[in-house]
């Protein structure tokens, strides 16, 4: 028997490492190293001294965050957001991918799927515009087609009760294509033996689903989930900037923890104080995967992360 | 299976390791490289730089330029589409008179904001920058990321300049005592007007636009009878306060903001320079009942905190009857849409004439040397000419002669079609006596201009410059408190106007409104105490 040696396993297992390797060189380089850029968010920066020249100041940075008052306000937005877009989104990827690997032939779905997709590469400035154009006031579509059936107008950019919704519909809208197709792939490598024995065993499409496809995706659903989760403190800043930009009137409902940092910094430009927040978010995500991983190994250890 | 994991986990952290340590030992590597380069390299410069500044006080004009250097400068705006036939012709003089050339860089106007700290912060390699007030230019200084400008060295590099710049000028481009721009050497006002369609007003047979109430009644007036046209169009960013306040709050009072992105005012004619909360006094209170009104009459879009239309654009397509914006935007738009023969007649309203105006500050517009440049003495020779050589001036802020402007006397110029290709990017800092006047801007818009000269009121707080490092914190918050409750407010989004306001004020106190204040006004008396 060949002996286990590192050498060995570099040689046995080049092929898997070297495709592993644009991957780990990745996250060293922008992942890794920049973080010890963390101490930003302890010092007064200045130009002349730089990243690690500049002065400590302590937890100052962190003041502006805490003591706004909106502190506890951005958080639970951000928090709430990400896990209605978590659960909204995963749910209905689940569900097109299962419609798809179901329905259609080649070319339906595969046109299905494009269609699907298409939003995914819309930037979000342009999607804002397209939301502007549906659903403000004086010239939006949607009020267009109120007042045509006679109905009375709705002012939605000034009525934050809507905005969750609308929020979670165009994530939802955005997201799915990408979603699907990852479902999807997962769905395709489910052994098909295991549909043909369902069958044999006389499982209508609806049991087969339930008893074949969903526990089979379990694992994807688990790790994409788990992904999902650490970043769950942070806010998707291109969404939210240009979804409702510098509405105040919207902010109750709208505000995260991203928009919140952009707008109170971008007059002062203060890169202390950005870092300070960035860290708050990373500490905040770093205990919540944590979390959710110890629990996703107590409940059942290989389905876990790490 | 899982002992052959465990070895190619272990296989896995030591590349990880070793990758980690190269990347390590590499850096190290580097920075000791660079180091004592970059160390050495200011010390040279700063070495003949002195020894330059010892030859030119002995025989001026001889600085020893035998060395050819590239400038690099940093413009806010988009690259002009002839920036490569301009710029070759300005190279050349360049190189005639000071050996050196020049390249620019452009930030374009969707995301300069973000970029142009960055480009400080990140220390890149540039030796001159556009500064402005109202791009951060007190900020950026206090950060270190611009050269301090020392008497010396601008007598010996830009002896130009010192002769033709006021004491007042430099005086208010200071920031705690130090200079670090070369400003522009041309007032301007920054007040600003309202631009309006004449035709319209002829229309519906309203009086003249010469009072807050007139320009009301031919808002509401637009708003009732044009369907399809905003009666006003606000500019959009990310201002903190209402697009009028300009107008209406800060001139209409004769008052003075220090910062736009602060509710804190003074009135021009108090000597004691008492600040005071905008947002606590009466005449904000007024102000929000007639915006109320307005906004009650749609005079403008209900949603147009999310509108992100050019308003000027707009004006000139006809799709809103009124903007403001000053003078010297306003009359070059009126001069553009007489020169297309657009269908609109168009006309400025200055509604509170009498009133005193304050002139720009001197730092409006300026150019500033980055604290890292190589060519410090290039980038001064470079700015002295082009505020004072009329060849280089005139290519820098006009283009080329025949091509995109004819000169029409000496300080005047008639735009060519080709206009436009050079336009739109910030070379206001280089504005100086030897501007030109374009040929067609509007006779109205100077009229007002020099009638308001008249009324230019000088106080003693034009060279106060607040140094908010101490308050940082609380300017952040108050910021955002501003965006967030005066902003639709002002806009009359909010029904109570009472609470909102109150809302507001008790916002405001939480966010450390007076520690900014006590901050302020302790510089100020310093400051007037000084004088």
């Amino acid at each position: 028997m060949k002996r286990h040696t590192f050498w060995n396993d570099l040689r046995n297992y080049r092929v898997l490492l070297l495709m592993l390797a644009p991957a780990v060189l990745f996250y060293i380089l922008f992942a890794y190293v920049p973080m010890a850029g963390i101490v930003i968010a302890f010092k007064r920066y200045d130009y002349a001294g730089g990243i690690f020249g500049s002065a400590w100041n302590g937890l100052d940075n962190f003041r502006f965050f805490f003591e706004s008052g909106d502190a506890w306000r951005v958080t639970r937005n951000t928090a709430l957001y990400n896990i209605a877009f978590i659960v909204v989104n995963n749910a209905l990827q689940i569900f097109a991918a299962i419609m798809l690997f179901e329905v259609g032939g080649k070319w339906f779905r595969k046109i299905t799927q494009s269609a699907l997709f298409l939003p995914y590469f819309i930037s979000w400035v342009v999607v804002g515009a397209i939301a502007y154009n549906l659903l403000n006031y004086d010239i939006g579509t949607v009020n267009a087609v109120l007042r045509g059936l006679g109905l009375e107008a709705i002012d939605i950019y000034n009525t934050p009760a809507y905005w969750p919704y609308i929020l979670v519909l165009v994530s939802a809208w955005k997201g799915l294509g990408y979603g699907t197709v990852m479902y999807l792939a997962a769905i395709t490598s489910i052994d098909t033996e295991m549909y043909e024995a369902a069958e044999i065993d006389g499982a209508n499409i609806f049991q087969r689903i339930r008893k074949v496809t969903i526990p089979n995706l379990y694992p994807t659903i688990i790790i994409l989930v788990l992904l999902a989760v650490g970043n769950i403190f942070r806010g998707d800043f291109g969404m939210f900037y240009n979804m409702i930009g510098n509405n105040g009137l919207l902010f109750s409902a709208t505000d995260v923890i991203d928009t919140f940092v952009f707008r109170s910094l971008i007059t002062s430009n203060d890169i202390g104080m950005s870092a300070a927040a960035g860290v708050f978010q990373s500490v905040l995500g770093f205990a919540t995967i944590m979390t959710v991983n110890y629990a996703v190994r107590k409940y059942d250890k290989d389905r876990a992360l790490f | 299976m899982r002992k052959n994991n465990r070895w190619m986990m272990l296989a896995l952290i030591l590349t990880l390791a070793m990758i980690l340590g190269a990347c390590g030992s590499n850096n190290t590597g580097n920075t000791s490289a660079n180091a004592p380069a970059q160390a050495t390299d200011p010390a040279g410069d700063a070495g003949s730089g002195n020894a330059d500044t010892g030859d030119a006080t002995a025989a001026p004009g001889g600085v020893d330029t035998s060395k050819e250097v590239k400038l690099k400068m940093i413009f806010v705006g988009p690259k002009p589409v002839d920036y490569d036939l301009v710029f070759a012709e300005i190279n050349k003089k360049l190189k005639e008179k000071i050996n050196a050339t020049l390249e620019g860089e452009f930030l374009d106007w969707s995301d300069w904001a973000q970029k142009y700290p960055l480009k400080l912060a990140a220390d890149e390699d540039f030796d001159l920058i556009y500064s402005a007030n109202w791009a951060g230019y007190n900020d950026q200084a206090l950060k270190g990321g611009f050269l301090e400008l020392t008497d010396e060295l601008l007598s010996a590099y830009a002896p130009e300049t010192m002769k033709a710049m006021s004491d007042v000028s430099w005086d208010q481009a200071k920031v705690n005592g130090k200079l670090y721009m070369v400003p522009q050497n041309r007032g301007e006002s920054v007040e600003k007007l309202i631009l309006y369609r004449e035709d319209l007003r002829k229309k519906y047979n309203l009086p003249e636009i010469n009072s807050p109430e007139a320009y009301a009644n031919y808002l509401k007036t637009i708003a009732e009878n044009e369907k399809g046209i905003a009666p006003f169009t606000p500019e959009t960013g990310d201002w903190k306060y209402h697009n009028l306040d300009r107008v209406l709050l800060k001139q209409q009072n004769e008052w003075n903001m220090f910062d736009l992105d602060l509710p804190f005012a003074f009135k021009l004619t108090d000597e004691k320079g008492q600040v005071f909360n905008v947002y606590e006094t009466q005449e904000f209170k007024d102000l929000l009942v007639y915006y109320k009104d307005l906004a009650d009459n749609n005079a403008w879009s209900k949603n147009v905190l999310n509108s992100k239309n050019d308003h000027q654009a707009d004006f000139k397509a006809g799709k809103t009857a009124s903007i403001t914006h000053n003078n010297g935007t306003l009359g070059a738009l009126m001069a553009l849409m007489r020169q297309e023969n657009s269908p609109y007649e168009v006309a400025l309203a200055d509604i509170n004439q009498g009133k005193k105006k304050s002139v720009a500050i001197s730092t409006q517009n300026g150019t500033s040397i980055h604290a890292t440049s190589k060519n410090i003495e290039r980038s001064l020779m470079l700015i002295d000419l082009m505020q004072n050589d009329k060849e280089l001036h005139d290519l820098m802020m006009y283009g080329v002669s025949g091509v995109h402007y004819e000169p029409v006397g000496d300080d005047k110029y008639k735009a060519l079609d080709k206009n436009p290709n050079y336009t739109g990017f910030s070379n206001w800092n280089f504005n100086s006596p030897l501007n030109r006047d374009n040929e067609a801007f509007p006779q109205e818009a100077s009229d007002l201009a020099k009638g308001w000269e008249a009324n230019v009121y000088h106080y003693k707080l034009e060279t106060f410059v607040f140094d908010n490092s101490k308050v940082k914190t609380e300017i952040a918050n108050v910021g955002n408190v501003m965006l967030r409750y005066a902003i639709p407010l002002e806009y009359g989004v909010i029904d109570d106007i009472d609470k909102g306001l109150a809302d507001l004020n008790k916002q405001l106190g939480a966010a450390g409104l007076d520690k900014i204040q006590a901050e302020l006004q302790s510089q100020i008396d310093a400051f007037l105490a000084n004088q």
